[in-house]
Formats: structure tokens, sequence, C-alpha cells
């Protein structure tokens, strides 16, 4: 479509505003973060003028930034302290993903690779786990995993994450491997080189851009999970999106803490999802929508 | 000649897939495959206060989940809100998506702030929502209080007939983007002739989006409706950190029933009975869809 030129003003003015308005909510969660309370509650909402305070950080972190004079927060002390939380996210993200990737690694070769009877019964069956509600899964996992006493454990919920993200996973990185031509493989097992040997010489190298940029949807999915860490965790260990949802105290709702670690989450996850951009529609939709 | 150390593990030489396959499948057998049949014996049992053990039941949980206006009344909560999310999200998303789609500068940028929303915890969101939409000092409320189409007296989120739309914005809000990149994406693999013709043929810009673009892009609308579907029939998150299903049931989706059944009323083996209900509800649907539409992957 051929605009004019003032057309195309008209069209830049209209997309900044509607972008402007889907980035508002985010933009005014980071001003709660760095608000006082009285400002957080104050009528009419302050957008743009407001004091700003790192009392909810410091709170959330246990640190002391030294902004306000006169306060001292103790480190490992008070009821918003969350930095074990953080750490218990990013280990449990950074596990999960790992498993994911590695299992879904081999699958994926295999199914770009290797034809077998019943390789789309098998397709559809990992289709069909990305379909499943996860109440249908955290409800009977609940059961199992107080039997076998990985209930509340890091090995339990991170191997369930890996679950989760095992549809994804493995349909991604076989469109990765897909991409990779065929030939490639056929000369080298003429040549007498083994699977394996050509998996990991040839084929791994070419697609160790497809690989990080699965890696980095895994990690965002775990670290953004909410049913599963809200089932299976319990009082040892706690992702953030649980935590987040907990911040209301007898005095109410701690907004400001609760944004400043709200916060806190969104920013690694803010930068992972740049770094991705490429990839990105191809892994939301498991690898069949190609940019 | 290759020699054997280069050659990898010796179970890995053969061409055959099972061994490539094989920690895949442990990990489908153990966290679906197993669950999923735990969760049948579940829905077969019930949990006895009196005897603290699961005690066998027969048929009396799927009984009574046929039987239950608030499984029937969570059933069209589910649906409501699948229905309406997904038309708006489609609608709105194909908007934005012809409207961001250009190379003109900052066009690119502002598909990079699009892709932000789609990574926050669904939870924080929530929460987000939570506080925008409070009656007292919330954003949200307070503009519509102030434009006068709120009344100060009706809190969004505690009112029957509006909290389902307080929820709507938030799924709305995160999941609009969704749609967005996944269209651009789409748009951007169209061939150019077909509407250069149509335009050396003088066809108006809506004929050329219903006749050429809707026609051409209907495998990605296909896919992205499917995909979202599927998480908006299953979503938890929103309603148990804004609603907890309130005020009364107006919120309860299957999800958040399914649940608060086995963990907050201790009835085991009927929350198993609702999930596994919720399970066949949209693997059926999304069967149906995919054999339909002809979606491939």
């Amino acid at each position: 479509m051929v605009l004019t030129p003032a057309q195309r003003i008209l069209r830049a003015l209209v997309a900044w505003a509607v972008v402007m308005l889907f980035a508002f909510p985010i933009y005014y969660w980071i001003t709660v973060s760095i608000k006082l309370g009285r400002d957080i509650f104050a009528i009419p909402p302050k957008i743009f003028s407001f004091e700003t305070s790192a009392k909810s950080y410091e709170e959330v972190f246990g640190i002391s930034l030294g902004f306000e004079k006169g306060i001292a927060v103790l480190p490992g002390g008070g009821d918003f302290y969350m930095a074990p939380r953080l750490m218990d996210s990013i280990i449990i993200a950074v596990f999960s993903t790992a498993v994911a990737v590695l299992v879904a690694t081999l699958a994926a070769y295999a199914l770009s690779r290797m034809r077998f009877r019943g390789q789309h019964h098998f397709v559809f069956w990992i289709l069909s786990t990305r379909m499943m509600p996860p109440v249908a899964v955290a409800i009977p996992m609940f059961f199992i995993y107080k039997d076998f006493g990985l209930l509340d454990t890091y090995t339990g919920i991170v191997l369930v994450h890996a679950l989760m993200n095992m549809p994804l996973a493995v349909l991604l990185l076989k469109s990765f491997f897909d991409d990779i031509p065929k030939e490639i493989d056929e000369a080298a097992l003429i040549d007498g080189a083994s699977r394996f040997l050509i998996f990991r010489k040839l084929v791994l190298p070419m697609a160790l851009g497809g690989i990080a940029a699965t890696a980095v949807l895994c990690f965002i999915f775990s670290w953004t999970e909410f049913l599963f860490a809200l089932t299976l965790t319990q009082t040892s260990l706690k992702t953030v999106p649980v935590v987040s949802s907990t911040f209301v105290t007898s005095t109410g709702t701690a907004w400001g803490n609760m944004a400043a670690l709200g916060t806190a989450a969104m920013l690694p996850a803010f930068v992972f999802i740049l770094l991705v951009q490429k990839n990105l529609v191809r892994g939301l939709t498991l690898g069949s929508v190609k940019q | 000649m290759v020699t054997r150390a280069l050659k990898g593990p010796r179970f890995m030489v053969s061409d055959h897939p099972l061994p490539w396959l094989l920690p895949l499948i442990v990990i489908l057998v153990v966290f679906a495959l197993y669950p999923f049949f735990y969760n049948i014996f579940l829905s077969f049992h019930e949990f006895a206060p009196r005897k603290r053990a699961l005690v066998p039941v027969g048929f009396e949980n799927w009984q009574k989940l046929f039987a239950d206006p608030r499984m029937w009344s969570a059933f069209y909560v589910t649906l409501f809100y699948t229905g309406v999310c997904l038309t708006i999200q489609l609608v709105l998303g194909m908007a934005i998506a012809l409207l961001i789609d250009s190379d003109d500068r900052g066009f690119g940028f502002l598909r990079g702030v699009m892709t932000l929303t789609l990574v926050i915890p669904p939870a924080v969101t929530g929460m987000m929502f939570l506080l925008m939409q409070d009656s007292q000092f919330g954003l949200i409320s307070w503009t519509l209080q102030s434009l006068g189409v709120l009344s100060p007296a009706t809190p969004i989120l505690a009112t029957s007939s509006l909290a389902i739309w307080g929820v709507i914005l938030a799924d709305v809000w995160q999941w609009t983007p969704f749609m967005v990149l996944i269209f651009i994406a789409g748009l951007r693999s169209l061939p150019r002739d077909p509407f250069e013709s149509a335009m050396i043929d003088g066809a108006s810009a809506w004929q050329i989006f219903r006749r050429i673009t809707l026609p051409m892009m209907s495998k990605v609308i296909a896919i992205a409706v499917l995909i979202r579907g599927i998480d908006l029939f299953r979503m938890f998150d929103y309603v148990f950190v804004m609603t907890s299903g309130g005020p009364g049931t107006a919120t309860y989706t299957l999800s958040l029933y399914a649940w608060q059944q086995t963990f907050s009323f201790i009835k085991w083996g009927y929350g198993a009975t609702l999930s596994l209900f919720a399970l066949f509800v949209i693997l059926i649907a999304a069967n149906l869809f995919v054999k339909i539409f002809k979606v491939r992957w």
C-alpha cells in the first residue's frame, strides 16, 4: 500500500499511541515500585510526578542502597525479604531449561532426520502434552510427589517445568534441524561417520543459534510459570510469581514491595526476550510459523 | 575409517531412533502418562476424612460432575472467557499488526516494545491489574469514574457482572501482542505479486485485505487461534490472584474450580475428576480444530 506523507505521519502517530498504551501498565508498575506509600494511594493517581524512594527494593533485596538516611535494613530480615525467592526462581529456571534442552535436542534430531513407524502419532503425543491443562497434571503430581518425597524440592519442580517445556523445545528444535540440509548428514553417512558423530560435529554446531533461542524461551516459561510452582512447592522454596501473590498483610497489600519484586522479575526477562527477537514467533508457535 | 572413540557411545552408533528418543519417552511416560492414569484412578476414589484415606467410590464423582451446577457455571465461564478473549485478541491483534507492520523509522522499536508483555509472569500481571482496578485508588477505576462510565459504588472485580471483564482486560493486555507478533511474521512472509496486481486493478484496501491478505494468512491465523485457545481454556493464574473465582462463582474457571476442590476443600477425587473433564474437553476440541483447519506441524 502506497501512503501519502500525511498518511504516513498519521499512521506513525496512531502506532505510537497504541504501543504506548500497551507499554503504560509496565511503566505504571515500575513507578509503584519506587513510590512512597502515600503516593501509591493518592487520588487522583500520580503518574508522572511523585517522590521517588528505593525503600521497596531495599526491603525486598535486604540491602541498604543508602538513598534514605536513617533507615536501616537488616540483611536477611523483614517480611518482604525476597532475594532467596529470586534465587529459587533462577535455580529452577536454569536447571529445568538444561534438562529440557538436553533431552529435546536428541529427540528433535531423530525426529528431523530419521523416519520410523508411528512417527506421526509420536509427534502428536508430544503436541497433546502441550494441550493438557496444567491443573490436570498438578493434581496427580502433588500426590505422586508426596509419596516419593519430591514435594517442595528443587528436583520435583525442575522436572515438572522440564516436562512443561518439552513440547516447545522438541518441536522448535526440530524446525531448526529441518532448516539444516539433510544432504550434509547423508554425505557424512556415506563416508562412514556414525549418527552421533554427525550430530555432534556437524549438525549441533550449525544449530547453536536455534538451541540458544530455545533455551531462552524455556527459561522464560519456567520463570513465569505459576500453577505448578504454587502446587508443588510449600515452604522450603518458592518462585517469584508465587510469592508475588502473597504480599497481602494484615495492614493491607504491600503494593510497593510487590511492584519492586515484580519489576525485578520482569527486567531480566525483557533483556532475554529482546535477545531472541528474531526467533520469537517461531518459538511462540512451536516452530510452525517462521519469521 | 572412523575410530570407535570418535563414533561415540556404542548404543548411539546405529541408525535406530530409539536411543535418541528414549530420554524424552521416559520423561513423557513418568510426567505425563503416569499422572494421567493416576488422575483417572483418583477420579474413582474420594478422600474420606474419618478414615484419613482414599476410598473407592465408583462412578460417583463423574455422576456428581454432570449434576453439579457449579461445574456447569465454571464451564460456561471458561467458554465465555475463551470466546471473548479470542475474538478481541484476534481482531485487535490483526488491526495492530497491520498498523505497525511498516519499515518506516521507529517501527522496529515499536515491535520490540510489543514483545514485552509476553514475558511478564501472568501472576504479576494479575497483581498489576488488581491494583489498577482497585475501586478507591486504582488508575483504571479512577479513569472510568472520572469519565462517568463507572459508579464509585461498583468495584470492578467485586461486582458479579463486571469481574470477568476485569480479568478479560488483563488477558487482552498481556496476550494481544502474541497475536500481533505472529500476524506480523505472517504478513511479512506473503508474496508481493498478488498485492501489486490487485493495486494495479484498483482494488480498495478493504478488498485487498478481505480477498488476499486474510485467505493467504489462514494457516497462520489457525495456528495462533489454536495455541491461544488452548491457553485461554486452561487459564488459572489471573482468576487465582485477581478474584479467587469470586464474587460468588462469577469468575470460577474449570481449572480454578478443580484446583480449589482438591486443595482447599480436600475433595481429592472430585478435583481430579474436574481436571480430567477439562483435559478431555480441550483434547477433543483441539483435535477437531486441527482436523477441520488442517493445522500441520
